[in-house]
């Protein structure tokens, strides 16, 4: 399986099947194609159009079967790979993982747009939004409520595809320095101390490419 | 027990409809509950049964489902002879892709063409990002049609979860008279002569309650009539 991928530093929507996969140990081949203008790559959507008809990242290309969407992509991989569990063996923990991954996977817009994932900023406090202080306070309800309920460390016990669904928002969390409870930092750190989270982070701050709309403070680009 | 669905307006709550319509039309019994949305209550009302505040929410005893594609993966799995998603892996696959993309996706669209069951047909100024929308769709469901839709009219032949999760972009499509390929227009039929269609839109066309910021020329609240074809 090839999984197609944007930018590590900056694609949260690549940042997911790819750890999902790393971390469940599910083997693929990668293909980045950096981003587009206007400091990236002018080629981005000729090279990404070969593997999706959407145009966007990730996609997972099984022989002649092209998934595009992460969820999408989950699903795929929940069938052709049972034995990694993918979702939580019970059913009904099965459908809480679903409904908080289609969650994220629709919402939180404001924290989105105004923490986007960026791994080469220095960890620096951004003022939130009343808008975006809801979604925070809804992650840490999320979070904090799966743990309590599953046992943790992750949200159904074991990492799973929610988890993965989540990850670019911790490193949202971490990076803008958002101010979240004890219970939330000790999931994020948990999340943080994955060798798959370690290599893809590394990955990320050896890029160089640029995006200037994911660069809050453009046109100055802060680095670690 | 029966499953319990509780839903939205059914004239405005886009969402509602997905799993509606995805059970109703697959033949999975269920339980309706209508909140009006946004009236005082109702979020507290939600909340009882979602921790997200959203409808819909699918009630299975002990278990809450929420989110429209998480509803649907739950009754493919509880009801696999209903052959909510398709049964050929490839057609599957490609079916959660284009409703995932669905799901997170056509804000612009979303925004300005409101599901308003009740709107006369008329057509609306769209944004460059609008249009880019609906050609993005017109060539998604022109593109499953052609590639897995040989035994039926729907985008994967017989109608799946993927058809329910675009039942509300074909109202969209009619109400605000987009301009579509003919392929698209006999797609948009298929759907609009589905009998549970035909049930959630009268049941639309006979509800009171006005959400004043949907309505684009409130307090004037152009309506059909409830006995509308």
């Amino acid at each position: 399986m090839k999984l197609v991928i944007g930018n590590k530093n900056y694609s949260s929507w690549s940042f997911r099947p790819w750890i999902a996969m790393k971390a469940l140990g599910i083997p693929f081949e990668e293909v980045l194609i950096p981003f587009g203008a206007p400091l990236g790559n002018p080629d981005f959507k000729a090279q990404i159009a070969r593997y999706s008809p959407a145009g966007l990242v990730p996609v997972l290309v099984d022989g002649n079967i092209h998934v595009w969407e992460s969820l999408a992509i989950f699903e795929y991989l929940s069938e052709t790979c049972p034995e990694k569990h993918l979702w939580p063996a019970d059913p009904r923990a099965r459908a809480e993982a679903r409904s908080i991954a289609s969650e994220m996977h629709a919402g939180f817009g404001p924290l989105r747009s105004e923490c986007p994932m960026n791994f080469r900023r220095p960890v620096r406090t951004r003022e939130l939004s009343a808008a975006a202080q809801q979604n925070v306070a809804r992650f840490e309800a999320i979070w904090n409520g799966c743990v309590a309920r599953h046992g943790g460390p992750f949200l159904f016990g074991k990492f799973c595809a929610a988890d993965a669904m989540y990850a670019p928002g911790v490193a949202r969390l971490h990076t803008y320095g958002i101010e979240v409870g004890r219970e939330t930092r000790s999931y994020m750190e948990v999340m943080m101390a994955l060798p798959a989270w370690a290599e893809w982070k590394a990955a990320a701050l050896r890029e160089s490419w640029i995006v200037a709309e994911d660069e809050v403070d453009w046109p100055t680009v802060l680095s670690a | 027990m029966a499953l319990r669905l509780i839903i939205g307006n059914k004239n405005y709550s886009s969402w509602s409809m997905r799993p509606w319509i995805g059970l109703r039309a697959a033949g999975i019994p269920f339980d309706e509950e209508v909140i009006s949305l946004y009236v005082p209550g109702s979020k507290e009302q939600i909340l009882k049964y979602s921790p997200a505040g959203k409808v819909p929410v699918l009630i299975d005893g002990a278990v809450h489902v929420w989110e429209s594609l998480a509803i649907l993966e739950y009754a493919a799995e509880k009801f696999p002879a209903a052959g909510l998603w398709p049964s050929d892996p490839a057609a599957r696959a490609h079916a959660r892709a284009i409703s995932a993309e669905m799901h997170a996706g056509f804000a612009a669209l979303r925004n300005e063409c409101g599901m308003i069951l009740w709107r006369p047909p008329a057509k609306k100024a769209l944004s460059p990002e609008a249009q880019a929308n609906i050609a993005r769709i017109q060539e998604l469901w022109t593109d499953a049609r052609a590639r897995f839709g040989a035994g039926g009219p729907f985008l994967f032949g017989k109608f799946s979860a993927a058809d329910a999760m675009y039942a509300p972009v074909v109202a969209r499509f009619a109400t605000y008279m987009i301009d579509v390929t003919p392929q698209v227009a006999t797609y948009m039929a298929a759907m609009t002569s589905l009998p549970a269609w035909r049930e959630w839109r009268r049941g639309a066309l006979t509800e009171t309650w006005v959400i004043p910021k949907f309505e684009e020329s409130y307090p004037t609240v152009p309506r059909l009539p409830a006995d509308a074809a």
